[in-house]
């Protein structure tokens, strides 16, 4: 990486030193925004919107969109609790169907855009209500209460003074940027976005690409809806509402361009500390729910702008 | 692959099929306490403290309090107004720092966030209106942990999540006085529907659950045709309301279980034309429903004050950060509303349902 303008004012950098900024900003306004224990929480708070942003990173690069995460994720949480309680599975097993289904929604949603040719924003705009009306249906508008004390270290627990959560948030953003940056597949996923004749005619698979990336999304959806249960400690068949929203303005104020064919893992980390640490900042410094909405807001239009005006540094 | 995925949502869609959405199967597996069919509201049932305690409180006995507000949601009429009562209260102690805030829908998740940004930002003391009383709960123990007063009202959490609930009025009441209201217009044997938020939301499933025992006890012929979720929006009930009145042609009363949805329902009324011939009785504040009370469409409005609810909840907590208030006490004094009892081991009742006539409803502006 050459250390010249270009490098310089790429999106991720531009963003890097936002989230400086904010950081010394927010710090500035209220002493607790800066302590251990309040980043180590954030990070709690950000690990299930933040493992289904490094899916959807690969989703938007392919130039695609996936609007059924959140379903998808009350639809696995709504299944812990029932295959637990009603079909008296063991939590373990429980927990591994759970994330499977989400895994087949995934699919499901693939093949209705790869085999079905439908624009994945419509398709992934039905499953939206589809998977949501199950998890309704299937919850019977009950919620499920009075797990095991092992199941809560996962979103309430501990590791070596980190929560559980962010560890698994960290290996798989690992995971994910190994993926997208150094394998085939990760290149594959870049030029079906870039261009999805020239990558049909290079000889790359890109229907099954597809599928493995809306596949991937499922499974992030299935096993943030785990760490939501465990986090508070029971399931209702309305979590998961508005996930999308939050995942895909991650994703897009970290610089993956909606059109496809650009973006990194780095951005999308870096686009969901930015969010994360205005939300919490700003309530710390006083600033009501709604003034931070509009803040929020304010800062992915003026990121998008200035790294539009500088340029399209980078090309992934 | 590809057959088994399909085989999959299939036989998920078929079993998803089967649930029955009309029938109510929501509720919080408490037992129920039926009230006498005649007479007003029994004896307040008196139990052991069950509430929790924060951990090393600072002794807060005079000093300033800075007090958060966190209701299900903001920016409706009700939780407008219990927080009028919360200011009111502040400014009449003279010695507390009032905010309310909270998520402009009714989500637990963001509310739960917004907890947490104040447990960080530290306040003395939460006062707070559950979305889910077990969801809810991690986050307020650890405002106990931190040594910050908790006190509910309107919803609660679980007792042992937080130190004292402010109960408007007892369960069993609320649904006898809305089953005996309804019964009063429809007959005996009319068929009513139920137009609630959710069918978890602590405050009405506790309702809903009471009146089914009461209607079994008291008003066995009365049909009990379906329950539908809202969500406390109030496009999302006016739409259920009408679908209610559409599609049930034996319909003669709708009960509203949230503030929101009895004037949403009474506007599905009016708008089909139905005034007179649906009757429709629920909770909701008295400025919603002037307009169809005066019109004859609704005859009466069951609740208790909200502006009340939310100032003693206000003087509770400031008993309870001056140590006057301790567990295992029988009553306490709330201000201008003298003397509260306490019930069912930490509860403290704020009086009986209220019901608002077409004769009263002119008296009251929130």
């Amino acid at each position: 990486m050459r250390l010249d303008a270009r490098t310089l004012l790429r999106h991720e950098t531009v963003l890097a030193a936002l989230v400086v900024v904010t950081f010394v900003v927010l710090a500035n306004q209220s002493d607790r925004f800066f302590t251990a224990a309040n980043l180590l929480n954030q990070g709690r708070f950000m690990a299930e919107v933040g493992l289904v942003a490094l899916t959807m990173t690969f989703v938007i690069v392919t130039g695609g969109i996936d609007l059924s995460v959140g379903s998808i994720l009350g639809f696995a949480a709504i299944l812990v609790g029932v295959l637990w309680k009603k079909a008296g599975l063991p939590l373990p097993v429980a927990m591994g169907l759970a994330v499977g289904a989400a895994g087949v929604a995934g699919l499901t949603n693939g093949l209705i855009i790869t085999r079905f040719k439908v624009p994945p924003l419509i398709a992934t705009l039905a499953t939206l209500a589809l998977f949501r009306g199950l998890a309704e249906g299937i919850s019977e508008s009950r919620s499920v209460r009075g797990y095991p004390e092992w199941f809560y270290t996962l979103g309430q627990g501990e590791a070596a003074g980190v929560p559980v959560q962010v560890w698994v948030l960290a290996g798989a953003a690992l995971v994910a940027a190994f993926v997208l940056e150094r394998t085939t597949f990760g290149r594959a996923t870049y030029v079906t976005g870039a261009s999805e004749t020239a990558a049909r005619f290079s000889g790359v698979a890109v229907d099954r690409t597809k599928l493995l990336v809306y596949t991937a999304s499922g499974l992030a959806a299935g096993l943030a809806a785990v760490i939501l249960v465990s986090r508070v400690s029971t399931t209702r068949s309305d979590m998961g509402t508005g996930l999308e929203l939050d995942v895909i303005t991650a994703v897009v104020l970290g610089g993956t361009s909606i059109f496809g064919g650009k973006g990194t893992i780095a951005g999308t980390l870096l686009g969901l500390v930015l969010i994360q640490a205005l939300r919490n900042g700003l309530a710390l410094a006083g600033v009501k729910g709604d003034g931070t909405i509009v803040v929020i807001g304010a800062v992915l239009i003026l990121t998008i702008l200035v790294s539009n005006l500088f340029g399209r540094g980078g090309d992934g | 692959m590809l057959r088994a995925a399909l085989a999959v949502i299939l036989i998920s869609s078929l079993v998803a099929g089967r649930a029955e959405a009309a029938g109510w199967t929501g509720g919080d597996d408490q037992p129920t306490n039926p009230l006498p069919c005649t007479g007003g509201a029994g004896p307040a049932a008196s139990k052991p403290y069950d509430g929790g305690a924060p951990a090393n409180a600072p002794a807060r006995k005079g000093k300033k309090l800075t007090v958060v507000d966190i209701p299900k949601l903001i920016g409706i009429g009700y939780f407008n107004a219990t927080s009028k009562g919360i200011a009111d209260a502040a400014k009449e102690l003279g010695t507390v720092t009032a905010k309310t805030d909270g998520p402009t829908k009714a989500n637990i998740d963001e509310q739960i966030t917004f907890i947490d940004n104040y447990i960080t930002r530290g306040v003395d003391g939460i006062l707070f209106a559950a979305n889910d009383p077990v969801a809810i709960a991690p986050v307020l123990k650890k405002a106990l942990s931190k040594g910050i007063n908790v006190v509910g009202y309107d919803a609660d959490a679980s007792p042992e999540a937080r130190q004292w609930f402010v109960n408007q009025a007892q369960f069993n009441g609320i649904a006898k006085s809305l089953l005996d209201n309804m019964a009063k217009e429809i007959g005996e044997d009319g068929a009513f529907a139920i137009v609630t938020s959710t069918f978890t939301t602590p405050n009405q499933a506790r309702w809903i659950a009471e009146m089914s025992a009461y209607a079994q006890k008291c008003h066995p012929k009365m049909k009990w045709l379906e329950t539908v979720e809202a969500q406390e929006d109030n496009v999302l009930s006016f739409n259920q309301a009408t679908t209610l009145i559409n599609k049930h042609a034996d319909l003669k009363g709708i009960f509203g279980m949230t503030s929101v949805a009895t004037p949403a329902g009474a506007e599905a009324v009016s708008q089909s034309g139905k005034c007179g011939k649906i009757a429709v009785v629920g909770l909701a504040t008295p400025n919603a429903m002037k307009p169809y009370v005066n019109k004859g469409c609704v005859k009466s409005v069951v609740l208790w004050n909200p502006v009340d609810l939310g100032y003693a909840a206000m003087h509770v907590m400031r008993a309870v950060a001056d140590g006057t208030l301790k567990p295992g006490a029988t009553s306490v004094k709330a201000g201008k509303l003298g003397e509260l009892k306490v019930i069912n081991g930490s509860e403290i009742l704020l009086g009986p349902p209220f019901v608002f006539t077409k004769e009263n409803i002119g008296k009251f502006d929130f």
